[in-house]
């Protein structure tokens, strides 16, 4: 286990800003953090991270325990974080940021050169390595913040969302670049926004709001609401109003003729066809259908609203 | 604090000073203090070595001290004016690590750069002690490079009257190397804990700024007669910057606090 936590809570005065954290991630596992805008996030990782104690419960990371102030340092030179902002020192050149950097791990700098270099390829950032940061797109920055946060080789990688920002064709170069870290065994942890990403890179996720609301793997979070998958005559937008009048209400989206219908269970199915049928619908084919990461997420939050 | 690493202290002063090196507005801001320090009082030694007879000289020499040799009034006037001269002098080591330190320290908040160096295993005594050398090297080298100036331009200007070398003297020498010192460490420790504060390196170069101004009120106490510059003087107001010093060490113990600086700092 990398990381393992129980009943971690964060306050600052009054407000609490995460409860309830109760979960564990495997070495190797792309782990993702999903959860609104001020969810608490970014304050979950800066707990795993040690830069901030936790006000309650107990948790490891590398084995190391949290909140003992003497072993941060330990903690610090096995995990990596990169920050919600880049945070890069604008007057010095992107070497001479990762050179700070790796100073500061103490790590052998030639060594941590030659893996660093690979990371500037790749990134398309090599041959740039000597003109000052403040000159550098936000793109290149955050690829930059990256590099910097590989330079010490992490157990554990904590991404505070890698992507914002960045150009479809470089959140593609981060992207892989993130799966292939997974690919060597590394541990990582992904806060995003973006749900086609953590669908594409994350084996498992929690999903918090204030408190964690659920923590599952994709493929079941997928699973646990079903849709199904109508293809109708004509437009299917004219039966909306039917299934609006089902006493469970199911969300729905249509495209065309093809209408997908979310169900909390399966033995709702037969009332919504026959809902369709009863309101005119003439019915090509039915099929189950998984419901996409996004349903599943915006439901756990909204049941959480109405919590 | 058993882990405390001098390797990681040493990669935030090179860290800072590269910084440093590379902002050309703070290094202009740097000097224009000494230059002022250096030239006035070459000024001034230049109006009593031009006209060393001049009956002005005596009847200022005889309201300082109506004991006065009249006949060497104009150097009795250089001496003093130099004697006098040193509490101003003492605001550059003050001032300086204040300009320095506060840029240093609030900078990494608004640069948002703060986080990023507290995730690395840095703890925050190492932070401060390589912000304090990077504050502390610069200004203390300003100070003595002025120092070197001042008397060199002072013989040579002083020469026609004195024909000998009136600096180094003990009293500037004493005060160059220990008080200065003791000085600069108060300027940098005020900056580094009210940055630590208030996030705005602007507002805290202003706030810490304001501890300049006890100088200036005995600078006035000197010329106007009230206040007799000498070594046990000088020593005095060692000493009690000596206290102080002490009393920031005492009272920065309680930023050593990772998260403390983040909720402060970020
Ligand atoms: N230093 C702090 N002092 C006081 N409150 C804080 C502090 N840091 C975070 N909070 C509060 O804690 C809550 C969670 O914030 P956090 O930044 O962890 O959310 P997040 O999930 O990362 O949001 P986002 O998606 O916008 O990045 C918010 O209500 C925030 O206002
Ligand atoms: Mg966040």
């Amino acid at each position: 286990m990398s990381i393992v936590v129980e009943g971690l809570e964060k306050r600052f005065g009054e407000r609490v800003a995460v409860t309830g954290l109760t979960f564990e991630v495997k070495a190797g596992e792309v782990f993702g953090l999903l959860g609104p805008n001020g969810a608490g996030k970014t304050t979950t990782v800066r707990m795993l991270t040690g830069l901030l104690a936790p006000t309650r419960g107990k948790g490891t990371v590398c084995g190391i325990e949290l909140g003992r102030a003497s072993d941060g340092t330990a903690l610090r030179k096995r995990v990596g974080l990169l920050t919600e902002q880049p945070g890069l020192y604008e007057r010095l050149s992107a070497r001479e940021n990762l050179t700070f950097f790796m100073r500061l791990h103490e790590v052998d700098e030639k060594a941590a050169w030659k893996r660093t270099q690979g990371y500037l390829e790749r990134f398309g950032l090599a041959g740039r390595e000597d003109e000052p940061v403040g000159g550098f797109s936000k793109g290149m920055r955050q690829k930059l913040a990256i590099v910097r946060t590989l330079v010490h080789e992490p157990e554990v990688i904590f991404l505070d969302e890698p992507t914002s920002g960045l150009d479809p064709q470089s959140a593609r170069t981060v992207r892989d670049a993130v799966a292939e870290l997974a690919a060597e065994g590394r541990t990582l942890v992904l806060c995003s926004h973006n749900l086609a990403e953590v669908e594409r890179l994350c084996t498992r996720v929690a999903v918090v709001k204030s408190h964690l609301r659920t923590v599952a793997a994709l493929t079941k979070l997928r699973r646990e609401g079903l849709a199904l998958e109508v293809h109708v005559e004509g437009e299917a937008a004219a039966l909306l109003p039917a299934l609006a009048s089902l006493p469970f209400a199911p969300a729905a989206h249509h495209e065309g003729n093809k209408l997908k219908v979310m169900l909390a269970s399966q033995a709702q199915a037969p009332d919504v066809v026959a809902a369709l049928v009863a309101a005119g619908a003439r019915i090509h084919s039915v099929a189950r259908a998984a419901r996409p990461l996004e349903e599943a997420y915006l439901e756990l939050v909204r049941e959480e609203d109405e919590a | 604090m058993s882990d405390f690493s001098f390797a990681r202290v040493k990669a935030v002063l090179w860290k800072d000073l590269l910084e440093l090196k590379k902002n050309n507005g703070m290094i202009w801001s740097m000097l224009a203090l000494p230059a002022v320090i250096v030239l006035v009082p070459l000024g001034i030694v230049r109006t009593y070595v031009a006209n060393p007879s001049d009956p002005n000289f005596r009847a200022i020499a005889l309201y300082y001290d109506f004991t006065v040799d009249t006949d060497n009034a104009a150097r009795f006037l250089v001496d003093k004016v130099l004697a006098d001269w040193f509490v101003l002098y003492l605001m550059m080591p003050v001032f300086v690590p204040i300009l320095i330190s506060s840029h240093a320290v609030s900078g990494e908040k608004e640069k948002r750069t703060l986080e990023p160096l507290l995730s690395s295993p840095v703890t925050p005594l190492e932070l401060v002690i390589g912000k304090s050398l990077a504050s502390l090297i610069p200004s203390v080298s300003v100070c003595l490079l002025a120092f070197f100036f001042l008397c060199v331009g002072v013989d040579l200007v002083a020469w026609p009257l004195a024909h000998d070398f009136i600096l180094p003297n003990l009293m500037w020498t004493f005060g160059v190397f220990v008080i200065a010192p003791l000085f600069a460490f108060f300027g940098n420790g005020v900056a580094v804990l009210i940055s630590a504060r208030v996030g705005d390196s602007r507002l805290a170069q202003q706030l810490a700024g304001l501890f300049v101004l006890p100088l200036v009120g005995l600078a006035a106490g000197q010329f106007g007669g009230v206040l007799k510059a000498g070594p046990e003087y000088y020593a005095l107001i060692g000493g009690i910057v000596l206290v102080l010093d002490l009393a920031i060490v005492f009272s920065a113990r309680r930023l050593f606090d990772r998260e403390r600086l983040m909720s402060r700092w970020g």
